[in-house]
């Protein structure tokens, strides 16, 4: 096949399928509560037992308590991630925090807050 | 002996039937409300893992065809380019992509080539699509040699190569639930791929398989797909990233960076490369056989069930 044919193919193709993923809405973020944190983060880390969430009002990330120490849950696309706050640090700006982690593959989490919540967020964040 | 055969890349030429099956599925999924999940960063991030990597066999694929054509002029062997001898070529292709697939698993030099195809938490044809671009650091092209060696022309190898790739293409689908019971007895089906996706303990390390599952049922790794345990697709430790460059490459800068630390022996820095994923001198990471342990400490009424006999 031509290179310039592949080419036109492959970035047609991947720009087709986006703009019609988006049109159809499957580009909104997953949107936790209490309960679907908790039972999130339990499938990422099926060893810890979680022990209170608190979910940013917004619904994309959350605070979880665990026997293992604090963690940070937020959305993924439709999904999850998490990892355990050990070795990061933290950078704030008038309406969000963002986590950076020593993580190649999962480098910053912006976590956007809003006033009520944004001391509670801070505080708990907090690198010990 | 043949030196001038010579045959159609069918990846590249399959890339419109690629793009027309995501459109059919996608289609499929909003008419039905049912039969897989799509999500908009997820798919894109694994269509340009697959464009990379169609992009990373034209620029580094003369490594192996020129190993290759080293190899086939050593050969005293050679056995033409026949039907029977193409279908005999696609028959051990495939056994030998069953134990490459298996290192891929159990080496952790082979797993960081892998494991961008392990990373999407979605299972739909997109994710078949994340392929690997480093293939060629990962030295598993010398598995091919005994095939070459043996009389089978380069040329041969890379079209059944190729036609196995397709094959696999059309089994990263939740859209179908089971095939035939006869299907299902012989071919690698979407139910039994599903199950390699899969980050449950149970479904870890199982159905390497690229198009005839016997090889899993002949060499004991395989776990049929189970309806009360349905696959939860990922990474035992999810990536939080859409970069298709930390994708590719967050596992070789992992691997690099533990061999490389200080104060390691140096069986520990070459098992750090070359022990199953999860291997850490100090114990304070989990291997697959860990990870199924604690999950029968925590359920020890499955104990003997599939994928933890």
């Amino acid at each position: 096949m031509p290179l310039y044919l592949l080419l036109v193919l492959v970035i047609g193709g991947i720009s087709l399928i986006a703009v019609l993923l988006h049109r159809l809405g499957k580009s909104h973020k997953a949107v936790l509560n209490a309960q679907s944190a908790s039972h999130a983060w339990t499938r990422h880390f099926p060893d810890d037992e979680v022990r209170g969430v608190i979910v940013a009002q917004d619904g994309h990330a959350a605070l979880v308590e665990t026997d293992q120490g604090p963690g940070l849950l937020w959305s993924f696309g439709a999904d999850t991630v998490g990892r355990h706050l050990q070795g990061y640090h933290l950078t704030k700006a008038p309406d969000h925090l963002t986590v950076i982690f020593a993580d190649f593959s999962a480098p910053r989490v912006t976590v956007h807050l809003n006033n009520d919540e944004r001391t509670l967020w801070q505080q708990k964040l907090a690198p010990a | 002996m043949t030196d001038t055969l010579n045959f159609p890349d069918v990846t590249q030429l399959a890339v419109p039937f690629f793009i027309t099956a995501i459109l059919a599925e996608l289609g499929w999924i909003v008419w039905k409300g049912k039969g897989g999940r799509y999500e908009t960063r997820d798919a894109v991030t694994s269509l340009i893992m697959g464009a990379g990597s169609v992009a990373s066999g034209i620029l580094l694929g003369f490594l192996a065809w020129g190993f290759f054509m080293w190899l086939w002029a050593l050969t005293p062997l050679d056995l033409g380019s026949s039907i029977g001898v193409i279908i005999l070529c696609f028959v051990l292709d495939d056994l030998r992509y069953y134990w490459v697939h298996r290192f891929g698993h159990r080496v952790r030099w082979v797993w960081a080539s892998h494991v961008n195809h392990h990373s999407s938490q979605h299972y739909n044809l997109t994710t078949a699509l994340r392929q690997t671009w480093t293939g060629t650091f990962s030295l598993v092209m010398l598995v091919r040699a005994p095939l070459v060696l043996l009389g089978f022309h380069p040329a041969i190898i890379l079209l059944v190569g190729g036609i196995n790739l397709i094959y696999q293409f059309w089994i990263h689908t939740e859209a179908i639930d089971k095939m035939p019971r006869w299907f299902e007895a012989v071919m690698n089906t979407p139910s039994h791929h599903r199950v390699h996706h899969g980050r449950n303990a149970r479904y870890l390390d199982v159905n390497y398989a690229g198009v005839f599952i016997i090889w899993d049922k002949m060499f004991g790794t395989f776990v049929p797909e189970q309806d009360h345990d349905r696959p939860d697709y990922g990474l035992v430790h999810n990536l939080g990233t859409f970069n298709p460059l930390r994708v590719a490459f967050h596992e070789w800068l992992g691997l690099i960076r533990d061999a490389t630390q200080p104060g390691l022996t140096l069986p520990e820095r070459l098992k750090y490369a070359f022990a199953p994923p999860g291997y850490s001198h100090d114990a304070s990471r989990d291997t697959s056989a860990i990870i199924k342990a604690r999950h029968l400490a925590r359920h020890p009424s499955e104990r003997d069930t599939p994928g933890f006999q």
